[in-house]
């Protein structure tokens, strides 16, 4: 499954590649820009008439980083304490707290995850961070360290915010990598194993990350909104 | 409940060795970078195992969401703490070659 995936995702390179570079923009990026094209991203207003100033949507922003705030503090708060009625006397005004500070954090840039392929993700993060784990078990365990460690360069094109940041995290969790630093729209990427074929995994992740967050052009999730949960 | 119980210890045990490895690795391993690999990785797919293990002993609903929230909040730091480590031992000019040729001549 995993080569197949592969190679779906080498073969949606090479067609990105043949089209010009504004084209190419417009399919990775469209959902970025506040008011995208023809991306799959853009929902009809509902009333159309009311044009929204750029203030009242980022009210509108605020209020949806709110609504998603306080349920899942709330949650939070529950699962700790366990519910009794003492510990509401700070749960409440803890809970408040956590809401104003969610309504005046407003995040850079909205984003949003694709419910189908954020399964297929978790499915497939878990299988690699278990190896990972093994992997370098293995390594530690070894007579003779096997190693040969050094850094490398991934240029990436996701967008900056939460999906870059996501790649760099989960890139620590892959067999043998591990994120140092995000330079620019790079992230300088440390091997345990120079010797392993590093690029194209990164590649690989990459591109789930890009149909995570619904950006790969041409996914079917894509179409599915989950309203853009901060 | 036996089957469960005998699943749970074999999970806490490997995850057990798993924190072993990782600390193995911590000592054994060249340099600031690879040992931050032994640690991200072992340790938490070691953390996963015993709270997997614990959980299947648990004795409540809350416990479990307890248990899985641990697991949860120490996975999200731990990537993001290493890669804080990697960037600061790097600012720091770290270069990996001088703490192999240490150990090299160490040995």
């Amino acid at each position: 499954m995993n080569a197949i995936n592969r190679n779906g995702h080498d073969h949606a390179r090479d067609d990105t590649a043949q089209l010009p570079v504004r084209a190419r923009a417009r399919n990775l990026y469209a959902y970025a820009s506040p008011n995208p094209g023809n991306g799959p991203a853009q929902t009809p207003p509902i009333l159309p008439v009311l044009a929204r100033s750029p203030r009242e949507r980022a009210l509108r922003r605020c209020l949806r980083r709110l609504l998603w705030a306080v349920p899942v503090t709330a949650g939070l708060w529950l699962v700790l304490t366990g519910g009794g009625p003492d510990s509401l006397a700070f749960g409440i005004p803890a809970i408040a707290l956590a809401g104003a500070l969610a309504f005046a954090t407003t995040p850079a840039t909205r984003w949003r995850i694709a419910p189908v392929a954020a399964f297929r993700f978790a499915g497939w993060f878990a299988l690699q961070s278990v190896l990972g784990a093994t992997d370098v078990a293995r390594r530690a365990f070894r007579l003779h360290l096997a190693l040969a460690p050094g850094f490398c360069r991934f240029p990436t094109r996701l967008p900056q915010g939460a999906p870059r940041i996501f790649f760099a995290n989960a890139i620590s969790l892959l067999p043998g990598t591990l994120s140092a630093e995000i330079e620019g729209a790079s992230v300088i990427v440390h091997s345990l194993d120079l010797r392993r074929n590093t690029h194209a995994e990164l590649a690989a992740l990459e591109w789930r990350v890009a149909a995570l967050f619904a950006l790969a052009p041409g996914t079917q999730d894509s179409v599915s909104h989950t309203g853009g949960a901060p | 409940m036996i089957i469960f119980e005998l699943v749970a210890a074999l999970a806490i045990m490997a995850g057990a060795g798993f924190f072993i490895a990782g600390t193995v690795g911590l000592v054994r391993f060249p340099d600031t970078f690879c040992r931050l690999h032994a640690l991200t990785k072992a340790d938490g797919l070691g953390l996963a195992l015993i709270c997997l293990g614990a959980a299947l002993l648990a004795g409540s609903a809350g416990e479990i969401a307890r248990l899985v929230l641990i697991w949860l909040l120490v996975a999200l730091s731990a990537a993001t703490c290493a890669h804080l480590v990697a960037r600061h031992a790097r600012a720091d000019g770290q270069a990996h070659r001088e703490d192999t040729s240490q150990r090299e001549t160490r040995r």
